[in-house]
């Protein structure tokens, strides 16, 4: 027993000890406020009501006084940036004839890599490891043994993802076309003219001088780039609603070779797309799910290494594809570090953060053995969404961050049920969390995405009121089946 | 006129479940289901215009998607016990395979030629067909094709592995599909199976071998993996239609005795047998018959072979020299008192746990009645199929003779047509076509 007992208590009064340092730290200024707002009621008490009232008479000090709080108010609320709300969004849920399951997928690459069974073995033993379900999507021009991916299906692809996408999204919002001011479409791989946001204006016959944009080629962390851009379009467009489409078109970037890095990325896309209602109008504040607090861009494309990890070419036969360089996940976790530095300072509270200085003040002076204090975002967040771009991305995140595998619990389900949407698999990770039920009003929610050039781009949300887990996203149907326990290698 | 191929713009995709089949799920088979396992079921339902209206591709394999939410149990892949190499259907969603393609004919002209007997026409162009094997984890049981037709008109093909199910399981397969075409059926709650699926009793392997061997199964050489019969000639398989009063003249030819009046079935069975007795004079006499034909049991289970009756019937007489009509009196009589040799073939397949291979179409020169298929009962815009017929693939080398009501062809005196294919050794065919049209069952050309 008198072993046992001391450490115990020395746990609980380490929690204690940590516990008061934060309240400290963390409330500091309001802690300080409390003494000086005593010593100005003593004062005033002091100084009696005679002298208070002549105070009061005299119109200069009154004038003054009021002009400069008027003043200082009004260049605050100018100056202010404005609030970006989130009023809904709605991800694209794919037909059931678009589902591919392991043995499907492994049948129809047999068949066309007939005459590459090292390819094929390679292909099963990606599948087996990759943390996808069996309910993935791939659009119908793919499922044919050879794919016919023709311009005219990539179309109907996109017109199939983003019509479905963006008629959700107006029938859960309310929203009327023409009432949309601002159209950012992200596709990173399809890219064709007219331009898919022209092809959004054409179908739903938007106004004329509606501000449309199109990002291709920035891979998947585009989604919180047409965030970015979206907010800062807002705090120049006073009174106006966005509407962001992202979305991966697989039909034309189905890599039809057998170069084994380059197969990789046919096991993991899949189908998918979601659309997001952003706006700055005060009407909506009320019922807007979530308010955009920061978002933070990080690019490393200045390091060779970095910029062709994730690189487009063509293979000896020809055929184009995407190469993944060995080196994705280091590149990745560099990317991270850099967000991280960035973000850190905006969302910690102050206690991580001077941990954080004095520890790297400990190590630069004193001592460069100490560990690298890694602050802890579990204390800034409380939902995470990690891009699902495959399960060693998750796993090294989660390594990264200390995130428990409740953290992670939206991105690993996610990749099994959509398997790797690309820039939407933020949102159906954010769609699992309010199918949940677990988002509750004042959550903050991270969304880190990572993609080609390399990228880290992250974007803070804070949750404006409890959410009711809806009964028309697309996990309404499955929900109670998950979380599901993904085995580390899945029989074929 | 014809190219090589009138079908042509053949594509090649998978349709399966649209639910996720939840657990390792897996369908054992008995003696009997093993024991078909060489033996495929071809059938082609032709569509007319009005009933093929509105059948995009979408549609189609949205309604073949839901279908085989239900038929999960065939859209798996073969695999083998470990130990006894027992075959067993792991049910991982792989699907059926499904073909789209074109024909520059109309249907009319597509039939016409088909029953013309020329070579070219074969029900291989509307029914996409490759055995299971050699790799078993990569073979579809199933194989649909959806071929439309220039005017307008469409033809579904069907390839069903007979160690799936028989005739009747096949018919409803299809007949299921016409409900989810048209919106009338759901898919009930999933069942998450606890026990694999079992399509016969499963009987204790090596049984004390007190029950009699089997007159309808034979065994034959091992062929692996690779599910295909091994002929010693080459099988062709020819077809040609009765109408009603052909049929009906049919039976009467043969009626001696007006109370003991023969089926149209028994009639056929006769004058079909008679003329192939003719032509392999001799030794090699068929003397014995297998008949297959609809079992009376009630139970209409979604899989298996538990809705046909198999038996023989043997000879000492010769069948060449007897009169067809006191053949189809005697076949009548026999007939009526035949034993179904279902669990007996159960048993002597299960002897060694199903490692032998055996045919049961074509083990002896087989006749198969279909009457009792609800063929026609495919329904699509309201419509039912203009056409059907059904052939086997993978008879063995005695042949057999395929017999498909034809309601289509009725007299208004309740009798209806019937389709007549029959798979035999190639050099057979013409005397056999022969020897038809002198007794006057084939038409003269």
């Amino acid at each position: 027993m008198p072993p046992i007992l001391p450490d115990f208590s020395s746990t609980v009064r380490l929690k204690y000890v940590k516990l008061g340092y934060q309240t400290l730290v963390n409330h500091f200024f309001y802690l300080l406020l409390i003494p000086l707002l005593l010593a100005f009621t003593v004062e005033i008490l002091r100084t009696g009501p005679q002298e208070l009232l002549n105070l009061y008479l005299d119109l200069a000090v009154v004038l003054s006084s009021s002009f400069l709080i008027t003043s200082v108010a009004t260049v605050y609320f100018m100056s202010k940036p404005r609030t970006v709300y989130l009023v809904d969004y709605a991800c694209y849920k794919p037909p059931v004839t678009c589902r591919v399951p392991f043995s499907t997928f492994m049948e129809h690459s047999r068949l066309i890599l007939k005459d590459n069974p090292k390819s094929v073995e390679f292909q099963m033993r990606i599948l087996e490891r990759s943390g996808l379900g069996e309910e993935t999507c791939l659009p119908p021009a793919i499922h044919y043994i050879p794919p016919k991916p023709t311009m005219e299906s990539a179309r109907g692809e996109a017109e199939l993802v983003i019509f479905s996408a963006v008629d959700s999204l107006f029938e859960r919002t309310g929203l009327k076309p023409r009432d949309i001011d601002i159209l950012i479409v992200n596709c990173s791989l399809f890219s064709p003219t007219p331009s898919l946001s022209a092809m959004v204006v054409n179908k739903y016959k938007l106004r004329s001088n509606v501000k449309s944009f199109n990002l291709s080629g920035m891979g998947c962390s585009a989604g919180m780039i047409s965030i970015d851009l979206a907010r800062d379009l807002l705090q120049v467009h006073p009174n106006s609603n966005a509407v962001v489409v992202s979305t991966e078109i697989i039909t034309p970037n189905y890599y039809q070779g057998k170069e084994r890095a380059m197969l990789l990325p046919n096991c993991l896309f899949r189908m998918g797309g979601a659309a997001i209602l952003l706006s700055n109008r005060r009407s909506h504040r009320s019922r807007a799910k979530y308010r955009l607090v920061h978002v933070v861009r990080t690019h490393k494309g200045g390091d060779d290494k970095a910029y062709r990890c994730v690189y487009e070419e063509e293979d000896r036969e020809g055929k184009v594809g995407i190469n993944l360089s060995k080196d994705l996940m280091a590149i990745a976790g560099e990317a991270l570090k850099s967000n991280i530095t960035t973000i850190g300072p905006l969302v910690l509270p102050a206690s991580e953060q001077l941990l954080f200085l004095m520890t790297l003040i400990g190590r630069k002076i004193f001592n460069p053995k100490w560990k690298p204090y890694i602050p802890d975002f579990k204390q800034a967040f409380e939902h995470f969404c990690i891009h699902a771009g495959g399960r060693a991305v998750i796993d090294e995140l989660q390594k990264n961050l200390q995130l428990s595998a409740e953290h992670v619990e939206a991105s690993r389900m996610t990749l099994h049920r959509f398997g790797n949407t690309s820039s939407s698999s933020l949102w159906y990770e954010l769609s699992y969390i309010e199918a949940k039920g677990r988002m509750r009003r004042g959550d903050r929610v991270w969304q880190i995405a990572f993609g080609s050039g390399f990228k880290c781009n992250s974007a803070v949300w804070k949750c404006n009121r409890t959410i009711k887990s809806p009964t028309d996203c697309p996990w309404a149907d499955c929900i109670d089946r998950y979380p599901v326990h993904i085995p580390e290698v899945v029989k074929l | 006129m014809v190219s090589d191929s009138p079908v042509y713009n053949v594509k090649i995709s998978s349709v399966g479940p649209g639910r996720a089949t939840v657990g390792e799920v897996v369908q054992h088979y008995g003696g009997l289901d093993l024991a078909m396992k060489l033996h495929y079921l071809r059938g082609v339902y032709f569509l007319g215009k009005a009933a093929a209206e509105g059948m995009t591709t979408t549609h189609i394999k949205e309604s073949m998607f839901l279908l085989c939410n239900d038929y999960y149990m065939t859209c798996g892949r073969f695999r083998r016990s470990v130990g006894s190499g027992r075959p067993y259907m792991k049910c991982n969603d792989c699907g059926a395979r499904f073909l789209e393609a074109q024909c520059d004919l109309t249907l009319e002209e597509w039939l016409d030629g088909y029953f013309s007997g020329k070579a070219e026409w074969n029900v291989g162009q509307l029914v996409y067909h490759l055995p299971v094997g050699p790799e078993l984890f990569f073979s579809p049981p199933v194989y649909l094709q959806v071929t439309k037709f220039k005017c307008g008109g469409m033809s579904l093909g069907m390839s069903w592995a007979h160690i799936l199910g028989d005739i009747y399981t096949a018919t409803d397969f299809i007949n299921n599909w016409g409900s989810y075409l048209a919106g009338h059926k759901s898919n009930g709650p999933f069942h998450q199976q606890a026990q694999p699926i079992l399509n016969r009793p499963l009987l204790p392997t090596s049984p004390n071998g007190q029950t009699p061997e089997p007159l309808s199964l034979k065994r034959v050489d091992p062929v692996g993996d690779h599910w295909v019969t091994a002929n010693n000639f080459k099988m062709e398989t020819f077809s040609f239609r009765l109408t009603a009063t052909q049929a009906a003249q049919i039976t009467a030819r043969q009626t001696h005795n007006k109370s003991k009046k023969p089926s149209l079935f028994e009639s056929i069975t006769a004058a079909i047998w008679k003329s192939i007795a003719k032509i392999r004079e001799g030794i090699n006499e068929p003397k014995r018959v297998t008949i297959i034909r609809k079992t009376n049991s009630s139970q209409d289970p979604m899989t298996g072979n538990n809705r046909i009756a198999i038996g023989s019937v043997s000879t000492d007489f010769s069948v060449a020299g007897s009169d067809s009509g006191d053949l189809a009196e005697w076949l009548s009589d026999r007939i009526g008192e035949l034993v179904d040799e279902k669990d007996m073939i159960d048993e002597a397949v299960e002897r060694d746990d199903g490692a032998s291979d055996y045919v049961v179409y074509g083990a002896n020169l087989t006749f198969v009645d279909l009457a009792g298929a609800d063929l026609y009962g495919l329904e699509s815009n309201g419509q039912g199929p203009e056409f059907v017929c059904y052939e086997v693939q993978g008879v063995g080398d005695e042949g057999a003779v395929v017999v498909v009501p034809w309601p289509k062809s009725s007299d208004g005196e309740g009798n209806e047509g019937r389709v007549v294919t029959a798979i035999l050794p190639e050099e057979e065919v013409e005397k056999l076509k022969l020897e038809l049209r002198k007794i006057g069952v084939l038409e003269e050309d």
